[in-house]
């Protein structure tokens, strides 16, 4: 596999944006009801400048602009900030293997999602927050847990270790969201199929709440770029050439915290992007944290976009679970990338 | 470093497996032909399957005199000495045939969803689907217990059977499946009159709307589960895509089987006349047909416009029972005083 070099750093990100790009017209185009590309087009001009489109053009404009568009949106967006978080924490735990979902990071996201929902913690004004904040406090919590128990076990926090550690906690994390479920009252039960996750309905006010913690979080990672590198090589390098290991550890997993809160409270668990995005990335722009970061995240975009472009039309009309697309996508592609790099 | 690789190869076989599961979870509502108690939320209280299922031997010869013998829906036989006395029923709308049949002293035990009539929720409640316990329901010692062929194993089955409890599978999917079910019941409980008379009451109800139904131009769309959980709806061969075709409505998602998620851009595509939701209201922000006329988008979708949405929260229309008939009436009712309504301004 050839490795782009250092050097090639300016357009890598002019390519990946311009793929990014290309596939989110494509889906924008794309869809459920086939809407002709010129009418696409048009209607997208005409909301942008604020008019009326046609009467012919009714149906294509009330697909477009809010149902599709703020759709695809959300999943690139979506699909950027776990592919983000997972090759941070890849990074950071020098673990190949970490993901929120691997981690059980996503599991506790969730649960703390279900728990604000069923004791009604809400903050007056944004309906939508208390279950952000309480996803995000979660897989805070667990992250810090996991890696508090891995610490305990083995100082070196292996590989197998904290996974271990991550798939238990995820079970117990599930565990504990059935009590949650099962005591809370009827109308409650519903909270279920939050779980499994749904882009379906996704708004533009989603898309910017998604947007904001992407550009906060994804500067934030990108500024610990090289101490991420350190981390790469192992703790105690890092901490050597004067890195300071606790505070950037902090830092990076309250960013990914973030990150996964936020998507699992809007989108629910989505798995495997975390995982594989990053892994395929790094067999082209190389492990430099400084070209893998923002790769894995217009990858993470172009992945899930396309993941959903195949739950949306592949049984036209109906529809596909998103999670049911990745994970048959991840896990297929996932082997295929160990098996190679297991036989070089 | 080899080491580690090798541990890898492990954690990777361990989270594949671990990603299957994930998958299988997902996957579940997707299954059409499931009820709504899976596809549909915030009802999910509701319906647990409308069975069918196997049923079981009897356990015991046939007496002489009194003996009753049926065919359950999974064909299979099912005899007993005498109408059953102490009964279990798994489902909601097995709970509510029973009731409907003037045989609710008869049910020493209910499936945790069952909700109607309120009277059933004064009777000991079992767990039952995917959850069912064995143990709970031999506590009570009915001589039969009816439930659905979703969740039910053989190994259930027999046990309960080993232990002189009689299984009757009872699982409608259309409407001459509730006749079918209700018929079943009656012989069971000994209510053959009675279960007759709900049957010929609901051919009644139904023939009097058929009678005046609509030409069959205008659509409707049936919401089983709301946007913020995926859509849901209920295609051909549901006994909602009977009664729409009897009120004269064509269903606008006929051409899918079964329950279906749906993608949201067809429901605009399709553009149905009228909407049927089945989500239940806890009283706290906007109702279910205000969310559904406030959600961007379907503003120009012609139910939207004529606010010709019908909540229908109380399962009236969205189990195999006899409370079908009064789902079809307030349907044709709404749907005859929208027309009326929209006349005028015509």
């Amino acid at each position: 596999m050839n490795r782009i070099g250092e050097h090639f750093h300016g357009w890598i990100y002019a390519i990946f944006a311009l793929l990014t790009l290309c596939v989110f017209f494509a889906c924008v185009c794309l869809g459920s009801v086939g809407i002709p590309l010129r009418d696409t087009a048009r209607v997208i001009l005409d909301a942008i400048r604020g008019v009326p489109s046609d009467g012919a053009l009714q149906l294509a404009r009330s697909v477009i602009i809010p149902v599709r568009l703020p759709r695809v949106l959300c999943v690139a967006l979506v699909g950027a900030s776990l592919a983000l978080a997972g090759a941070a924490m890849q990074g950071l735990l020098k673990n190949p293997l970490a993901d929120g979902s691997t981690l059980g990071v996503s599991s506790g996201a969730s649960l703390g999602a279900v728990m604000a929902i069923a004791f009604g913690i809400t903050f007056p004004s944004l309906p939508f927050a208390g279950s952000m904040v309480m996803a995000i406090l979660f897989a805070l919590l667990s992250l810090l847990i996991i890696l508090g128990l891995a610490y305990r076990l083995d100082c070196s926090l292996s590989t197998n270790t904290i996974i271990l550690i991550g798939v238990i906690f995820s079970m117990f994390a599930s565990s504990v969201m059935s009590i949650v479920i099962t005591f809370a009252s009827d109308h409650l039960k519903s909270i279920t199929f939050w779980t499994m996750g749904s882009l379906q309905g996704a708004s533009y006010h989603n898309a910017a709440v998604l947007a904001a913690t992407l550009l906060i979080c994804a500067t934030v990672l990108l500024l610990h770029a090289n101490e991420l590198n350190a981390f790469a090589v192992g703790e105690e390098n890092a901490r050597q050439i004067g890195v300071n290991v606790r505070r950037v550890r902090l830092i990076v997993l309250i960013t990914v915290s973030c990150l996964i809160g936020v998507c699992v409270s809007i989108g629910g668990t989505i798995g495997f992007v975390g995982l594989v995005t990053p892994h395929m990335v790094r067999m082209i722009v190389g492990p430099n944290h400084k070209r893998l970061l923002p790769a894995s995240l217009f990858s993470g975009a172009v992945f899930l976009m396309l993941a959903d472009l195949v739950a949306r039309t592949l049984l036209n009309p109906r529809e596909l679970p998103i999670g049911v697309v990745t994970s048959i996508i991840g896990a297929i592609v996932f082997v295929f990338i160990y098996y190679r790099s297991r036989r070089r | 470093m080899k080491r580690m690789t090798k541990w890898l190869a492990v954690l990777t076989a361990a989270i594949l497996l671990l990603a299957v599961g994930c998958t299988a979870q997902p996957a579940q509502p997707a299954e059409p032909t499931e009820a709504p108690a899976v596809e549909q939320p915030t009802e999910a209280p509701a319906v647990e399957q409308p069975t069918e299922a196997p049923a079981e031997q009897p356990t015991e010869e046939p007496a002489p005199d009194a003996s009753v013998s049926i065919i359950d829906m999974m064909g299979h036989e099912v005899t007993l000495e005498k109408p059953a006395e102490r009964i279990v029923a798994l489902t909601a709308s097995d709970c509510e045939i029973v009731f409907a049949l003037g045989a609710g002293d008869l049910l020493v035990g209910r499936g945790e969803w069952c909700d109607y009539p309120a009277e059933v929720l004064a009777i000991p409640s079992v767990e039952s689907g995917g959850n069912t316990n064995i143990e709970q329901i031999l506590a009570l010692n009915p001589d039969v217990v009816v439930m659905s062929s979703m969740a039910q194993t053989e190994e259930q089955v027999k046990q309960l059977n080993d232990a002189g409890v009689a299984v009757v599978v009872n699982e409608a999917k259309d409407i001459a499946g509730v006749y079918t079910s209700i018929e079943l019941l009656g012989k069971l409980l000994g209510k053959e009159e009675q279960a007759a008379a709900i049957i010929d009451g609901m051919k009644a109800q139904f023939a009097e709307i058929e009678a005046n139904k609509l030409d069959g131009e205008q659509t409707i769309y049936f919401e089983v589960s709301p946007l913020q959980w995926g859509l849901w709806t209920a295609g051909g061969g549901t006994f909602m895509n009977e009664v729409a075709e009897m009120v004269g409505l064509k269903n606008c998602f006929a051409d899918l089987e079964g329950w279906a998620q749906i993608s949201e851009e067809q429901v605009l595509e399709r553009n149905p006349d009228y909407i049927v939701t089945i989500t239940m209201y806890y009283g706290q922000g906007p109702t279910p047909e205000e969310e559904i006329m406030s959600r961007p988008g379907w503003e120009n979708v012609t139910a939207v416009q004529n606010a010709a949405i019908l909540n229908l929260p109380n399962n009236e229309l969205s189990r195999p029972i006899p409370r079908l008939a009064d789902g079809a009436k307030i349907l044709y009712d709404f749907v005859m005083e929208k027309a009326e309504a929209l006349q005028p301004a015509a």
